[in-house]
């Protein structure tokens, strides 16, 4: 009899594994974690494989060609076919870093949100033991704990690449600590942004109620909120300043601003004089400045803009609950 | 008086500020063990009212009760199935059993669940996404039964069925309820797939309460008269009436005695329901004892 057999497929499994809500999350939501293991797989692969076998090729080719004595070597400040691979893998693992964010927010206001509310199946989870607010909680931390779990071990050999090719990076110019993916690679910012991408794509999608317009608005609201904090990235540290009488200061770390001081000591913008000196007295010229992050900023910029970007993923979160509540009635 | 399944005061559903009101001060009281057919034309709120007494929504205004308790707490002890059947379309059958399971770990009982959907011949390892339209159906029954919930609230549940599965699944239905003292309560616009069914009504016309109370003591109020077109019903609730040639014909609720002059016998539940839709300035009857005070 079908009911004999159906019996024993269902009656024994509940008894191992993950239980409740969590098997619930893992079940319905299991292409997902097929696409974030598939991806991590990908990262993780890329980047060891930079670690070893590519580095190693670069640095061989490189010595060939006769360099790698000392970093400031000028006539190696050129790109051989091994590093640009070697280049390439690094580009590819902090790249997927810098795309789970909006990976995080599409799939988190279409298909983890929006898909349940539009055609039902979040009604059909609150009408069974579970209350809107424990959905929403399993919903937030299933994903946010195997977000956090990849994007650390990504960041994490990042880092580990990042300490061990100091040299020929800096022979080959191709990255620095300042740049945006490289930054966000390096520290807890690519976490923190994957986590407040899954919040803002719960709160749209709860918002929206659909999947595409979840989908989309979710993603162009990650990008927004990204485009915020990125250009006041610079200013989250105080800058340090170097000053010159004749020209501009060298040009080093992340370059906040530069321009031309006058003799009361205030900063205007360069009228462009070049050498001439008729015009630097008509603009009384006396120097040049320019404000800068030096690498050892990295840090206090890292972690005040996770501060940042978890605050404003926490406010997400909360709207989110509170909204959900409002609409349900949770708390009569 | 006894127990109470679901009580509503005042109860007011609003969508939107310049939208009617899917809801407008509906009060009724229905006791538990009861089997109540939730009736009305397109657009009556009869899904708002199912919704807001699944803890689905929370009302602009009024309150109501399941179970003597606040809808969301109540969430454990009712069951209920959206007009859509909302399931996953991923899951295999056998899946979407085991979330009910995983989902109620204190009260599934995986046995009636199964024996719903064995009924119906359905392949455990099929994906909800393959299924007809009267599977889901179904294997959502099946969810909301393995629950053992003691209110179980069905909106529009047989509309997708066939007349066979549609007897088969409703005599399950009942056969359960009335094994358990489950009270029901569903939804329908098709008068036919109650009747006989149900002991209790709920008539809801423009977001209000038309007819509530036992279903026979509806029935008993009303009439169906037949006599001269220049007879006088003016003592008596005239519910609607229709002139044919010099005759009339009347769904009265009568205030004493008829008279001679009247041909009367006692209306169907359809008469009963097609004469109130037909005419939708009737005043209201509740024969359901909810305290006045609360309208």
């Amino acid at each position: 009899m079908t009911a004999v057999t159906l019996e024993t497929s269902t009656a024994a499994a509940p008894s191992r594994g993950p239980r409740g809500l969590l098997w619930a999350m893992l079940r319905l939501h299991c292409s997902a974690l097929w696409f974030w293991a598939l991806l991590m797989a990908v990262g993780v692969g890329t980047l060891l494989w930079a670690y070893g076998p590519g580095a190693d090729a670069a640095w061989a080719e490189y010595r060939k060609v006769g360099c790698g004595g000392t970093a400031a070597d000028l006539g190696c400040d050129f790109t051989v076919p091994a590093y640009s691979r070697y280049d390439t893998a690094v580009g590819i693992g902090a790249g997927i870093l810098g795309l789970v964010p909006f990976l995080a927010a599409a799939w988190a206001g279409g298909a983890l949100i929006g898909r349940e509310l539009e055609s039902g199946t979040a009604q059909l989870a609150w009408t069974q033991s579970v209350s809107p607010a424990r959905w929403l909680a399993a919903k937030l931390a299933v994903p946010a704990a195997l977000l956090t779990a990849g994007s650390l071990v990504l960041t994490l050999l990042h880092r580990m690449l990042w300490s061990s090719d100091g040299v020929l990076r800096m022979a080959m110019t191709s990255r620095e600590w300042h740049h945006g993916i490289t930054f966000q690679a390096n520290g807890t910012l690519a976490t923190a942004y994957a986590l407040l991408g899954l919040a803002v794509g719960v709160l749209v999608g709860l918002l929206q109620r659909r999947t595409l317009p979840g989908l989309a608005i979710a993603t162009a609201a990650q990008m927004a909120l990204m485009a915020v904090t990125v250009a006041l990235r610079p200013h989250l540290w105080p800058v340090e300043t170097l000053t010159d009488k004749d020209e501009y200061p060298p040009f080093i770390g992340m370059v906040v601003g530069d321009g031309a001081l006058t003799s009361t000591g205030a900063r205007i913008e360069d009228p462009i004089c070049v050498d001439n000196a008729k015009c630097l007295a008509e603009h009384d010229i006396v120097g040049f400045y320019r404000d800068y992050h030096p690498s050892s900023h990295f840090w206090p910029l890292q972690l005040v803009e996770t501060g940042i970007v978890l605050a404003v993923a926490g406010l997400a979160v909360l709207a989110a609950f509170r909204l959900l509540n409002r609409r349900t009635g949770a708390a009569v | 008086m006894t127990e109470t399944a679901i009580e509503a005061a005042a109860l007011s559903m609003r969508f939107g500020r310049r939208r009617r009101p899917a809801l407008d001060g509906c009060a009724f009281r229905l006791p538990a063990g009861s089997v109540c057919a939730v009736v009305g034309p397109n657009g009556a709120g009869k899904s708002t009212l199912l919704s807001l007494a699944a803890g689905l929504l929370r009302p602009t205004e009024g309150t109501v009760t399941v179970l003597g308790q606040a809808p969301a707490t109540a969430r454990e002890r009712l069951a209920y199935v959206a007009q859509d059947k909302p399931l996953h379309p991923q899951l295999t059958v056998a899946d979407t059993l085991r979330l009910g399971h995983e989902l109620n770990p204190r009260r599934w009982d995986a046995a009636v669940a199964e024996r719903i959907v064995a009924e119906g011949d359905l392949d455990p390892a099929a994906k909800v996404r393959t299924l007809s339209g009267g599977q889901r159906t179904r294997v959502a029954l099946a969810l909301a039964l393995g629950k053992r919930p003691e209110l179980l609230l069905l909106d529009e549940p047989m509309a997708d069925l066939d007349p066979l599965a549609r007897h088969q699944l409703m005599a399950a239905l009942m056969a359960d309820a009335a094994e358990h003292g489950t009270t029901v309560v569903m939804s329908s616009h098709v008068v036919a797939e109650l009747d006989g069914a149900c002991d209790h009504l709920l008539l809801l016309g423009a977001g209000r309460v038309r007819l509530a109370g036992p279903l026979d003591e509806l029935l008993a109020a009303h009439t169906l008269v037949t006599g001269r077109a220049d007879a006088s019903l003016a003592a008596h609730t005239v519910v609607e009436s229709r002139t044919t040639g010099r005759q009339i014909t009347a769904l009265v609720r009568p205030e004493g005695p008829l008279g001679d002059d009247w041909q009367t016998t006692a209306p169907s539940l359809e008469e009963l329901v097609l004469a109130h839709l037909r005419a939708p300035e009737a005043p209201a009857l509740r024969l359901d004892d909810a305290r006045e005070a609360a309208v």
